[in-house]
């Protein structure tokens, strides 16, 4: 799948850019986003080296397997077929409060981190498990409960209170979310 | 309150760790170094593939036919009550999140913050993430080569997020 929209997005452009005359511009912009991602993955090295030694901490003091008891119940219906005393439990459990907390650069490291827990728990197989699909589509919609980045952009643009579009963003938060969770319910039976 | 609560989180919930483990008779810094080196080999594998991904979404975005697309789909989609104008985020949205926040940024000053625009496109950028940022840097640092159906149901979650947001905004 990522192959097709892999090529397709790149084919669209080049054509596109040719018939527009923009050939120089995609050759800039392609050359820089390389610089882009060199830059974004300094960084992130920085955060995932915390985290992911901060989680460790928190897993030999026992902290990440209370939370994974907690989140159980839910756990259970959302990610079925992970063995109970596997790591990817506490992993995802850690994941996902980063998430909900919008502890930003660390919700990445820790999600990258608990993908890769998944994926032990499903043998290492290059084909995702169906938790691994569901863990993947709720990092892929928002689960943060206080989007800065968009409320001090809403603040330097004027707005009177800034934070009054927090209830429609977690009515939309939550939409999203449980058709997600719905759509790879119904997905799963038929892939 | 909120933002007190939101600057204390990052060195509360370390302090947190740190200390139960400190109690609880953990070598605390041995631990973390462990742990931290496999934070870096996890990055080390994330690179390919957000260089792969960046470079994909940059030439989309630097080739104009996203506003091609846009001004395709402005009619059909203002059929059900889509404004023209928020268009090109539902476009962009989901491939690129730098491209989406510098729209959202420029858009938000033209149509004010607090009108009705302005709180749509406030509300669709704090409920959606980039799916095809998100998911291949997830997958591919898993060495997943099959995500199934995994972007499918993404997407359908995305875009109907999206469309709540401008639904609710004329409620709310």
């Amino acid at each position: 799948m990522l192959n097709f929209i892999w090529a397709v997005m790149i084919f669209i452009g080049v054509v596109t850019g040719l018939l527009l005359g923009r050939v120089s511009e995609i050759s800039d912009a392609v050359l820089s986003s390389c610089v882009d991602s060199i830059e974004l993955v300094i960084t992130m090295t920085g955060a995932m080296c915390l985290w992911s030694g901060i989680m460790r901490v928190a897993e030999k003091a026992g902290l990440v397997n209370s939370l994974a008891r907690l989140l159980k119940g839910v756990f259970r219906f959302l990610f079925p077929g992970i063995p109970k005393d596997h790591p990817a439990n506490g992993a995802v459990a850690v994941s996902i409060s980063a998430d909900l907390l919008g502890l930003g650069s660390a919700a990445t490291p820790l999600g990258i981190m608990a993908m890769k827990e998944l994926s032990k728990a499903n043998g290492n197989s290059p084909v995702a498990s169906n938790a691994m699909v569901m863990f993947g589509v709720l990092n892929a919609v928002c689960i943060q409960l206080i989007p800065s980045t968009v409320l001090i952009i809403r603040q330097q643009a004027g707005s009177i209170n800034p934070s009054s579009i927090l209830p429609n963003v977690w009515i939309a938060s939550v939409s999203s979310m449980l058709a997600g969770i719905i759509a790879a319910k119904l997905m799963e039976r038929r892939a | 309150m909120i933002d007190f609560m939101s600057k204390f989180s990052v060195p509360g919930i370390i302090l947190f760790i740190v200390l139960t483990g400190f109690i609880k008779k953990v070598p605390v810094f041995d631990v973390f170094v462990e742990g931290a080196k496999e934070g870096a080999r996890a990055a080390f594998d994330v690179l390919p593939v957000m260089v792969g991904i960046l470079a994909a979404v940059s030439i989309l975005n630097a080739s104009g036919f996203i506003d091609i697309l846009a001004g395709l789909v402005e009619k059909p989609l203002s059929l059900f009550g889509i404004p023209a104008e928020v268009v090109p985020i539902l476009i962009i949205r989901p491939f690129s999140g730098s491209a989406s926040l510098g729209l959202f940024t420029k858009q938000i000053k033209v149509f004010g913050a607090d009108s009705y625009l302005g709180r749509v496109i406030s509300t669709i950028m704090g409920s959606s993430e980039t799916v095809l940022y998100t998911l291949p840097v997830y997958f591919g640092a898993a060495n997943v080569k099959n995500t199934r159906y995994a972007l499918a149901a993404s997407l359908i979650a995305s875009y109907f997020g999206m469309l709540v947001s401008i639904y609710i905004c004329r409620v709310i």
